[in-house]
Order: C-alpha cells, then structure tokens, then sequence
C-alpha cells in the first residue's frame, strides 16, 4: 500500500473544440514515424536539394547585382551563359527561378514517393491490424477526422520535403536579391510549388490511405505503392516506345505515342508540376536565349576563323590552323532541341493529368469509406 | 437522469436490434443484462451516438441522441469489450493519446495519464509497450484510457473478462469506487451476475431488443414471503427435524435453514416451534430472491429463455 495514495481525481482542465481533434492523429502519427530512423534520414537527405535550390537562388541574387563577391568568376559566367541572360539577367529571372524549382520539386518528388513508402502503409493497416478503429470512433471523433488526421501525417511528412524547403529557398532567394520587384517576377514560383507540394501529398496521401485499408499487413500495402508508382512508369514507358513506329511522320509518332505517359502516375505529377509552375514558358525562354546565342557563336566562329582562326564559339582557344568547319543550320525558334521539346510542347494537356489523379483521389476516398466504417453495424 | 430512451428502434437489414426500447435510468451504477443477442451492444452504441436510429428519441445526461453525438461522447468514458489497442504505444503514451482525442493538450494528457495509470494500478509498467501486457492490464488499460478525461459517465463492456480472481476483484473495486465515492455514473455490461451485483444499485435487463426489468436491485430481489431463512445458535439439525415433522419444507442453505411455511403459518408458528424444541434462533429473515432469480424470472416472464453466454452466477 503506497504511503500516499491519491485514489482517483477529478480532472478539471479545459478541452479543445471538436474541430481540432484530427491534429492529435496527425500529430501522433508524425511522432510516431519520427521514431524509425530511416525515415529520419530521409527527410534530412531531402533537404540537400533545398539547400543547393537556395544557394543557387542566392548566387542568381548577388549576379542580378553584379556583386563584388562574383567579380572573380565574372569572366567564367560570361563564358556560359548566352550574352542575352549575362547582360540582362532580369528579363530572365522568372524563367530561371521557374527552372530552379521546377528541378527542385521533380527530385523531391521522387524523394516523396519513397518517403510515402516509408511512412504511409501502418497508417491505417496497423489500426486494423490492433483493432483500434472502435477506439477512435468511441471518442469524441468523427470518422471523417479519422481520415483527415491520417492523412495529415503524409501531408505533414511530404510537406517538409516539398512546401517547407520551397519556401524558405524562396526567402531566400528574396532576401540576396535586394530587389523587391522579384516577388512580382515569381510569386507564381512559390504558389505554384505550394499547389504542387499540396497536389502530391493529397493525391499520394490518399492513394497511400486507401492501400493501407486494404489490408492489414503493412509490406502487402507497400507493395501497392511500389506497383503503382514503378509498374505504371513501366507499362507507360513500355506503350510509349512499342506505339512510337506506327506513325509515318516522326514528329506524329514522338508526340501521339508520349500520350502514353498520362498512365504513369510520376508523370502525372510531372505534368501537374509544369503546369503548376508554367515550365514550358521558361523553358521556351532559356532555351530560345541558349539557341540565339548558340547561332551567333557559330556566325562569329566562321567568320572569325576566316579571319583570326580563333577557336569554337570564338573562344581563345581549341583547335587551330584547320579548315573553316561547315556552320551548323541555324535553328529555328519553333523548333527546339529535342531532349526539350516534350519540356516546350508537353504530349498530353494538364488537365488530363488533373482528371486521372482527382479520379484515383475520388477513388481513394470511396474505398477509404467503405473499408473502414463506422460502428453502425451488426458485429 | 442518466439516460432515457424512447421508442427507440434499431434495424440492420433484416435484423431489428432494439424494438422500441423504452427505457429511463437515474444517475448511478447500472448493471446491464441480456442474454446474447439481446440489444445490449447496440443500445450502448446508441447511447454513444455511435449509430443512426431507425425511430424513436433520447437523451443521454441531458443531451439528444441524435444532436449531440460528440458531446455525449465527450462526456462518457467507453470500455470495449474487444482488444483493442492504439498500435506501437506504450501505457503511458497509449493514454495520453486517448487523453488527446478527447480535447485535452498534450501535456495535460500526459500529466493525467500518470495519475490514472497510478490510480488503475499500472504506473509500474507505463513506459512498457502496451502490447506486451497481459489480459487483465490490458483492460486496466483500457479502463485508465476511458478515464482520462474524467467522463460523468463510464460504460464498461465485459470489463472483466479475462481477468484473473484477483485482479477481477481489483476492477470490481475500483469500479465500486467510482460509482460510489466519486459521484462517477457506470453502466456496467457483465454475463456475471456477482460482478454486476458488486458494482450496481440498479440493473436492467434486456432481451429481444426490448427491456425486460429494470430497477433498483434490492427492490428487484423481492422478498419470499412464504419462505425464511432460520439460523439457531444450537441444534440447527434437530430443529430440522421437527419442523420436517410437522409437514413444513426444510432445506439446509448457506449456514441456515430455508424454510417454507404452510399456507395460513406466519413466523409466529416457527418461534412456537423453536419454544417448544428448546432451539434458540439466532435469525429469522424472509428470504430474497437472488440476481438469477430476477434475471431468469424477467426471460421466462418475456417468453426467453437464457442462451449460452448469458448471465450466470459462476465467478471468474
């Protein structure tokens, strides 16, 4: 028998409203996942993209100003960039940012899906596996923040790998630019990325919920996962490259057979990011600058080498005393190079991407609700 | 009032759980009987709000059963039957979280779950997984979980099963405690008639989806007026004997006689008896019926019969 024993007591505390009550899940189960090392690792590994994102962010801030700090590599810059971008780096700004986090945000996602793969199959397997749905829905909960709560551990996990880090890179993208005219160049940056981060952990999170209701072992569920994500990559890849010698036209052929990809959900994130993010535009923009700039160095190598022999690009050196190379075609603007021409002019339109992840969403939600009910029924 | 329910009926398909189940129930322990299939889970679920209601209304500590879900579920503690448990936890975290769900910050929870762990007798094993526990703490457990947020009303669901004698008795006490010195409501849902017995004033008894009787347990255990219990300080055997002799039913119960009078005999007639035999009675008491009794009395007065699973007096 204790020396103090209190027996029970009353509790006289306050309590939240109901409307909060999915936080407690989601908070638990982020604490929860927090537990397995592996998946600690992998949220500290996604942030090195972001980091890279903001020093690049950084370094294009103090080159819009020409700072001192950049002097030294001036010469080295000007060697890469095309004279259109050196010269007037503001004009380019949008697009570059667009770039950036386009990169940024499509290995993140790859980053995601397998952080999804970590996190996600127990969410709700497990619950089934220990019976613990009637004590969920025995409290002052409703079975739509049951949902909602776990859907918030995925949310909250591939928000930290996707809208966080975007976010921050974006400060600080703002805070080296020492312009305020860069938040009306790329505010659509960061809402893009927002909405994008938003599109990928409400569609894998859903998805993710609806595998894990399914059964109550967590590896079968994870499977799931991986099949959707790989499996649907490869049959679409398989599609894309089996249809591609039915057209006679090869233009015909690369852009009908690339519809297949609207079959792999990466590349319906892919397409939901571009559109998000409006990447085609900078693309067109970048690469129309690098193209300029390539014909001119081309026009200026022939006739420099007429005259002065200088190298490629008229560079100061590369291979002398040769005979003058035949100048390549200029190219014309319509038509890109072609590893960015499916960047430019995207095979199948967003909203096809949009349809097929709101209908495996929707899915989700109606195998979500009917696998787990609620406690009206017989035992 | 605890709870009151009117004309309430509950059908699954083919399958109509309550059929108008009119009941109302003053604060206090209730005992909740039925033989299997009797409505007694689903009437625990309507009284949560955990289920649609084909008709019929109520109200639970005052709130509608069909407007106020969340509140009555707020206001009430529930210990399932099943095992159940929040995967991958251990005690203390298991708790904190019901704490959670129910509204309480985090820290509070967790500073209350110390003191209901303590109170159910597991503060010893709280940092264990609770996975790793044994039936009986498991429903220690899950009683330290409906009490977190310290409910008006705690519905327990066979909260003994499983239990060893020992910590069977333990729960029985503490479920007394509640009820009866710390002004907590209980309805008790038990197939032992003795754990129900230990625990409530009042039980009601269901079956067929309908409420057989309902009602203070020591009114409900009426007395046998034609039947006493005689105890004698000496020659209880001889005294048997005499009274077997004048025609009277004898039958030896407990430490005692169980004896049936004569039509037109009162007690009078045994004290007579015992003058003249030279027996000194210790006790005289008209004897009641038991829990079994009104229990099997309410089924057989309802057409029922008890069904395997039902209430019986065996202990754990």
């Amino acid at each position: 028998m204790p020396v103090f024993d209190q027996g029970y007591q009353h509790w006289k505390g306050t309590l939240s409203g109901h409307a909060g009550r999915w936080l407690a899940i989601a908070r638990q189960g982020i604490k929860a996942q927090l537990r397995n090392r592996r998946t600690k690792y992998l949220v500290i590994a996604a942030w090195t993209p972001a980091l890279i994102l903001a020093g690049f962010l950084a370094l294009w801030g103090l080159f819009e100003q020409k700072a001192d700090v950049l002097k030294p590599f001036m010469d080295v810059i000007k060697t890469i960039l095309p004279l259109e971008i050196f010269e007037g780096p503001r004009t380019f700004r949008s697009s570059l940012w667009t770039l950036a986090f386009d990169a940024f945000l499509w290995i993140e996602t790859g980053l995601a899906l397998i952080l999804v793969l970590l996190v996600g199959p127990d969410l709700i397997s497990q619950d089934l596996r220990y019976n613990a749905i009637p004590l969920y829905l025995s409290r002052p909960l409703l079975r739509f923040q049951y949902f909602l709560g776990k859907l918030g551990v995925i949310v909250g996990f591939l928000s930290m790998v996707t809208v966080v880090p975007a976010f921050i890179a974006y400060v600080v993208g703002i805070t080296f630019s020492l312009d305020w005219s860069v938040v009306q160049d790329t505010w659509r940056v960061l809402v893009g990325s927002v909405v994008y981060g938003l599109v990928v952990a409400i569609s894998c999170g859903l998805i993710m919920l609806a595998f894990s209701s399914l059964s109550r072992n967590s590896r079968a569920v994870a499977m799931l996962w991986v099949a959707l994500w790989l499996i649907s990559g490869v049959i679409a890849g398989a599609l894309v490259d089996s249809t591609r010698n039915r057209f006679d036209d090869p233009a015909t052929a690369g852009k009908e057979s690339e519809r297949w990809w609207a079959l792999s959900f990466g590349a319906n994130l892919n397409r939901i990011r571009e559109a998000a993010l409006n990447t085609p535009e900078a693309y067109r923009q970048v690469v129309s600058a690098f193209q300029s700039a390539a014909a001119q160095a081309a026009e200026m190598a022939q006739g420099q080498m007429a005259g002065r022999n200088r190298g490629p690009f008229g560079l100061p050196f590369g291979p002398r005393n040769r005979p003058p190379a035949t100048p390549p075609p200029p190219a014309h603007p319509m038509e890109p190079p072609q590893m960015f021409a499916s960047r430019i002019n995207p095979p199948f339109p967003w909203t096809w991407s949009a349809g097929i992840l709101g209908g495996l969403s929707l899915l989700s939600v109606l195998v979500l609700s009917n696998r787990i009910k609620s406690l009206d029924r017989l035992r | 009032m605890l709870f009151q329910l009117r004309d309430v009926t509950k059908r699954y398909k083919q399958v109509t759980a309550l059929r108008g189940l009119t009941v109302s129930m003053p604060e206090g322990a209730i005992g909740l009987l039925g033989p299997n299939g009797a409505g007694k889970t689903t009437m625990i679920r309507t009284l949560l709000g955990l289920i649609s209601i084909n008709a019929g209304e109520g109200e639970v500590l005052g709130m509608d059963i069909r407007r106020k879900r969340l509140d009555i579920r707020q206001a009430t503690g529930f210990v399932p039957e099943d095992e159940c448990l929040f995967p991958g936890m251990s005690g203390i975290e298991f708790v904190g979280y019901a704490g959670e769900l129910s509204g309480m910050r985090p820290r509070d929870a967790m500073q209350r779950a110390h003191e209901v762990l303590d109170y159910v007798g597991l503060i010893e094993a709280r940092y264990r997984k609770a996975d790793t526990y044994s039936t009986g703490m498991k429903q220690r457990l899950k009683l330290a979980s409906a009490l977190v947020h310290d409910p008006r009303l705690l519905i327990l669901d066979e909260p003994t099963n499983g239990m060893d004698p020992k910590g069977r008795e333990e729960l029985l006490a503490m479920a007394r405690d509640l009820a009866q010195a710390k002004g907590m409501s209980l309805l008790f849902s038990s197939h032992l008639l003795p754990d129900v017995e230990a625990v409530c004033d009042h039980i009601m008894v269901m079956g067929g989806g309908q409420l057989l009787a309902s009602g203070r347990i020591d009114d409900l255990k009426r007395h046998e007026g034609r039947q006493l219990m005689v105890r004698t300080k000496t020659g209880q055997n001889e005294f048997a004997q005499a009274l077997k002799a004048r025609g009277l039913e004898v039958e030896p119960k407990d430490d005692g006689l169980l004896v049936s009078l004569l039509d037109g005999d009162g007690p009078e007639y045994l004290w007579r008896l015992a003058s003249e035999t030279g027996v000194q009675i210790r006790s005289l008491l008209p004897r009641r019926s038991t829990l079994e009794e009104v229990f099997l009395s309410a089924l057989a007065g309802a057409g029922q019969s008890p069904t395997p699973g039902s209430p019986t007096a065996g202990a754990a």
